[in-house]
């Protein structure tokens, strides 16, 4: 299977084959919806764009079949007052000068409605300044990033800010009672939440009393453990897009508590920590094994198409085309920008998180949206705690 | 700073200091032998770690036998390379800059080869000797690592035999030095060229085995090691295969210790820094002068 998955990821850059692409699962897909709704007339175009090469695709690959699944659930449920909805797909490999001019080509050429994405943050800072030119409507599969983003009040985030993830850490600290605070964190995502971490940490009332980074990428960062291990912490942060570190924290047997930020939730990184995925606890959203009640839907339709358990980025995506869909439903289909923008601002209950759009961040999640899973045996179960709002 | 910690930043120094220093050696080993740049070196490395994960998981071979096969098939890959592309570019007096695109452009296409064929996932092999650690004042060291050390100064010493004592170390060696000159003698040049991207691709690949066990293989990580490898083999003198290791382990051991010393956030300043005096010092690299007298 690896290797269609692969062929299929070859396809998208070509816009037009995805086009088809998607079409063609779209119909072959139908069969899994149980009630059917006819749309007819022109499509409504939606453009995406992902990172499904590149250093992003740990995001991408799940947020492209959060989209391709959502697309045939909006379609099989009427799509936008009976036009079925497209969703146009692009792959930015990781880099926004593409995910500059894919964005251009989707809002130019393709005269697309709205625009989901893109996966990283650097990508959706460079998008969203033809989208905040244009007054299309952006739906980003990222949490706010640079102080530029909150001047763009259509440009909506459907991952929680990184201060978020810092808060959603330190609650879980505060849980276990850990005061002393270790924390080991990459230099690109982990430096983001750290910068957030670093104010917060005083308010909880917690001392961080080692804090070690290691370049993206790192092969080994056993020094940069054992540091953390000789300011003999209560608890431990992993702030990081990569298995190495919790590999590391294991191997020189670090015995406190480990929390993970959100950054690294993905199975791809969980399978590759081996066994050392083992009582890490992660602040996140999407407990496949044990789904929330109103993630059992979600989760069990993308078990029935892809064989496998979805994440947070799927859902993220899944949330990302719905309230895209929900706007222009309430909007009208041919609704220009800045109406579907107003139809927007407005609580969005998602399989994610519940997201409240006018809110300031554009985004909206409060922390009572987390749930806290921990890995048993390099698999995720749900723990009770959950932070109230 | 206590004693433990100086300790645990010496473990994990000498660890990747002998992954560099494989990787560098094999790198090494080409250069002196063909006086190409091997860009690919870390995707030796690859090849013989998802062979190896391939043999023992999907074939279902002895843990011995998939290593081996993994070693194997880095040499081979390495044969294939010299007698496909490099004999061929070297008839036509290519030059070192259009091997050095060569090997660049190969390293980008195993890499995307084995994304194709294997995935994205990152895959893990049991550890040498068990999960058992040796913790030595609250230092903690796996036997799989003492295994890698120990597995490192081996090949590293065999090398050393290799050049000195065997026949065909030692026309390597004289045609490396003296291509015309050893053609006169009767070696075949064109052979031992090819032996010598045999002996990187079984360096590489044995690194690439040993190294899977504590951090794990992926599409992605030749790169990195080849990195690595480059600069240990620079420092240690390009032409010497053995300085590689000695410029392997300073590496490892500068990096592991500016942790210690300075900070995790200074990591790669101090020991890069540390570096360019080296080099400023030793232009010809710490064991340079020894490989041109042969090693």
């Amino acid at each position: 299977m690896k290797f269609n998955e692969w062929e299929e990821r070859k396809k998208m850059s070509v816009s037009s084959f995805i086009a088809k692409l998607a079409g063609a699962t779209a119909l072959v897909g139908l069969s899994a919806f149980g009630v059917q709704a006819q749309t007819s007339g022109e499509p409504v175009k939606i453009g995406a764009i992902v990172s499904a090469t590149g250093a992003g695709a740990g995001l991408g690959v799940p947020e492209r079949n959060g989209l391709l699944l959502a697309e045939k659930d909006i379609n099989a449920k009427g799509g936008i007052k009976g036009r079925p909805i497209k969703i146009i797909v692009e792959d930015d490999a990781s880099n926004p000068d593409t995910a500059l001019s894919k964005a251009n080509d989707l809002i130019f050429g393709q005269k697309v409605q709205a625009l989901l994405g893109p996966s990283l943050t650097a990508s959706t800072v460079a998008v969203g300044g033809v989208t905040h030119a244009n007054k299309i409507p952006q739906i980003a599969f990222t949490g706010i990033g640079p102080a530029v983003e909150r001047e763009r009040k259509c440009l909506a985030h459907v991952l929680p800010p990184q201060r978020l993830n810092a808060t959603a850490l330190l609650e879980y600290a505060k849980n276990i009672k850990a005061a002393k605070i270790g924390v080991l964190h990459d230099a690109g995502y982990g430096n983001v939440v750290m910068a957030e971490l670093k104010p917060l940490a005083d308010k909880y009332g917690v001392k961080l009393v080692a804090v070690e980074k290691f370049e993206i990428g790192a092969t080994d960062t056993t020094t940069q453990a054992a540091k953390v291990k000789a300011a003999q912490p209560d608890a431990v942060f992993i702030i990081a897009t990569s298995a190495t570190p919790f590999r590391n924290v294991k191997q020189i047997q670090i015995a406190q508590p480990v929390i993970a930020a959100i950054g690294s939730s993905s199975y791809e990184y969980v399978n590759a920590m081996g066994p050392a995925a083992d009582n890490i606890v992660i602040p996140e959203f999407v407990v496949g094994e044990d789904p929330l009640p109103h993630q059992k839907a979600f989760v069990e339709l993308y078990r029935q198409t892809y064989n496998s358990t979805p994440k947070n980025y799927e859902a993220a995506a899944w949330d990302a085309a719905h309230i895209i869909a929900a706007a222009l439903n309430k909007a009208g289909a041919d609704a220009t920008g800045e109406k579907l923008c107003e139809a927007m601002k407005a609580p969005y209950t998602g399989v994610l998180a519940n997201y409240d759009f006018s809110a300031d961040d554009m985004t909206g999640i409060p922390i009572s949206s987390f749930v806290f899973s921990k890995l048993v045996g390099g698999k995720y179960t749900r723990t009770p705690f959950r932070v109230a709002q | 700073m206590t004693l433990s910690l100086v300790l645990q930043a010496l473990f994990a120094g000498v660890t990747n200091g002998i992954v560099y220093a494989l990787v560098g050696m094999g790198l090494s080993a080409i250069f002196k032998g063909s006086r190409v740049i091997n860009a690919m070196q870390g995707e030796f490395a690859v090849i013989g770690a998802m062979t190896t994960v391939l043999l023992l998981t999907k074939a279902g071979w002895p843990y011995a036998a998939a290593i081996a096969g993994g070693a194997v098939a880095g040499a081979l890959v390495g044969a294939f390379i010299e007698v496909a592309f490099v004999r061929y570019m070297a008839k036509k007096s290519a030059s070192e800059d259009s091997f050095l695109l060569l090997t660049i452009g190969l390293a980008l296409s195993l890499s995307a080869s084995i994304l194709y064929f294997v995935g994205r996932d990152g895959h893990l092999l049991p550890p040498l000797g068990g999960e058992g650690v040796l913790i030595v004042m609250d230092a903690v060291i796996q036997f799989h690592a003492l295994w890698l050390i120990a597995i490192g100064i081996g090949a590293t010493l065999a090398l050393r035999a290799f050049y000195h004592r065997t026949t065909i170390g030692l026309s390597m060696m004289a045609a490396s030095i003296d291509a015309d000159g050893a053609a006169t003698t009767g070696i075949n040049v064109a052979r031992m060229r090819t032996f010598t991207f045999v002996l990187g691709g079984l360096l590489g690949a044995l690194g690439g085995i040993l190294v899977t066990p504590l951090i794990g293989v992926d599409y992605q990580l030749g790169l990195n090691l080849t990195l690595k490898g480059f600069a240990a083999a620079v420092l240690g003198g390009l032409t010497n295969p053995l300085g590689a290791a000695v410029g392997g382990l300073t590496l490892g051991l500068v990096e592991s210790l500016a942790i210690i010393g300075i900070s995790s956030s200074y990591k790669d300043v101090v020991a890069f820094s540390v570096l360019i005096v080296i080099m400023i010092l030793m232009p010809q690299g710490i064991l340079g002068r020894a490989g041109r007298r042969g090693g």
